[in-house]
């Protein structure tokens, strides 16, 4: 980002941006091979959810979406060869969005310690009632 | 001052079935409204990411107070409808990242071609979500209080009431933006078919390409979320 300056746009009508990497023009190649890349993972994806991994199967879900989505963003998306301003921008809202989870875990993750919270959740808990709790039966 | 805000900057047709592109006069330079209008866009993108991660978050919360509603409920939709959805999904997103290609260098047909392809993929992937909501709603798995389950299928279960609030709240939004996203690939079409879109002016293109791919990478985070419940 630069400060506009009325000379300079005066004899530089293509911008005041040396950088080519503005308007990169992608290979066709790259963006098939991200794409088959995307479509494995995909199937690892799946391949994954077979596997009981107990209470790092999210996690491992999540980082092979993440994985997938660093591949969309940076390709797909050009992020690689935007500028810096634009990463930072889109970037920061993962940087927010973390705080939301972070604060979102330390709740959950206090809940029962206290036994205050634990009775107030009670008669929420009991609002609630299956409207067929009888319905089909032969279930467990 | 005043000689540069009398006289717009044009970005002539790079040949005979293109149009010219005159840079709005608030802007100095080409580059100058690129950079503007693609740092707005990102800014929106952010606030994209922001709005559904409110709902990612509300998903982890409840999974980790009843795990077993929802890898149960989960367990009602159908695995291979969700990954037949992420591959039409992934797969528009190339043709999307090939149209924005196509429009960097100046190819109108080819443009044309696969932003057609990519309203394709929306199309699909929007029928595919019809069969599965129409499936859920036959078996009154519906979110909060108008959940029914005649069957008490899901009697044994805490809260299924939940999952179904999260499961249509967030693919029903995520679907809202697929809609959005392939009028907006239609109207990049009539643009294009005019000729609006060239190496020199391609931004519409390029903006609305981030958007669809948001739309893909939500589902990203979607698909194994809902339909492979961790």
């Amino acid at each position: 980002m630069s400060h506009p300056s009325p000379s300079h746009a005066a004899h530089d009508a293509h911008g005041s941006h040396g950088d080519a990497g503005h308007h990169h023009v992608a290979s066709a190649g790259l963006f098939f091979n991200v794409l088959v890349a995307l479509l494995f993972l995909t199937v690892i994806t799946v391949a994954a959810s077979r596997f009981d991994f107990g209470s790092a199967n999210l996690l491992i879900a999540m980082l092979i979406a993440s994985v997938k989505a660093a591949l969309v963003m940076s390709i797909f998306m050009h992020l690689k060869w935007d500028t810096a301003v634009n990463r930072i921008m889109f970037l920061s809202s993962f940087l927010f969005l973390s705080l939301l989870f972070l604060f979102t875990l330390a709740d959950l993750s206090t809940r029962g310690m206290d036994e205050q919270l634990q009775r107030v959740s009670a008669p929420v808990a009991d609002q609630w009632k299956h409207p067929n709790p009888s319905g089909g039966g032969a279930h467990h | 001052m005043s000689d540069h805000a009398h006289h717009s900057v044009v970005i002539p047709a790079p040949g005979p079935g293109f149009q010219d592109h005159v840079v709005a006069h608030h802007f100095d330079t080409a580059d100058q409204e690129f950079d503007a209008c693609k740092l707005g866009f990102w800014l929106f993108l952010a606030t994209e990411i922001l709005l559904f991660g409110g709902l990612f978050a509300a998903y982890f919360y409840f999974h980790q107070m009843y795990p077993e509603t929802f890898v149960a409920c989960g367990k009602t939709l159908s695995w291979k409808l969700g990954a037949l959805n992420t591959t039409v999904l992934l797969l528009s997103s190339w043709t999307m990242a090939m149209g924005v290609r196509s429009a960097q260098t100046s190819e109108k047909g080819k443009l044309l071609v696969y932003c057609a392809l990519t309203v394709l993929g929306a199309a699909i992937f929007m029928v595919v979500k019809f069969f599965e909501y129409s499936a859920k709603i036959d078996h009154g798995f519906l979110p909060g209080r108008f959940f029914t389950d005649p069957a008490g299928e899901l009697a044994h279960l805490e809260f299924p009431n939940m999952f179904f609030s999260i499961y249509f709240t967030m693919t029903g939004i995520h679907g809202l933006h697929v809609l959005i996203g392939a009028a907006l690939i239609i109207w990049i079409m009539v643009g294009a078919k005019r000729g609006r879109f060239h190496a020199g002016y391609y931004l519409p293109v390029d903006l609305v390409g981030l958007y669809w791919h948001l739309v893909d990478l939500i589902w990203i985070f979607l698909f194994p979320l809902l339909y492979l419940v961790p």
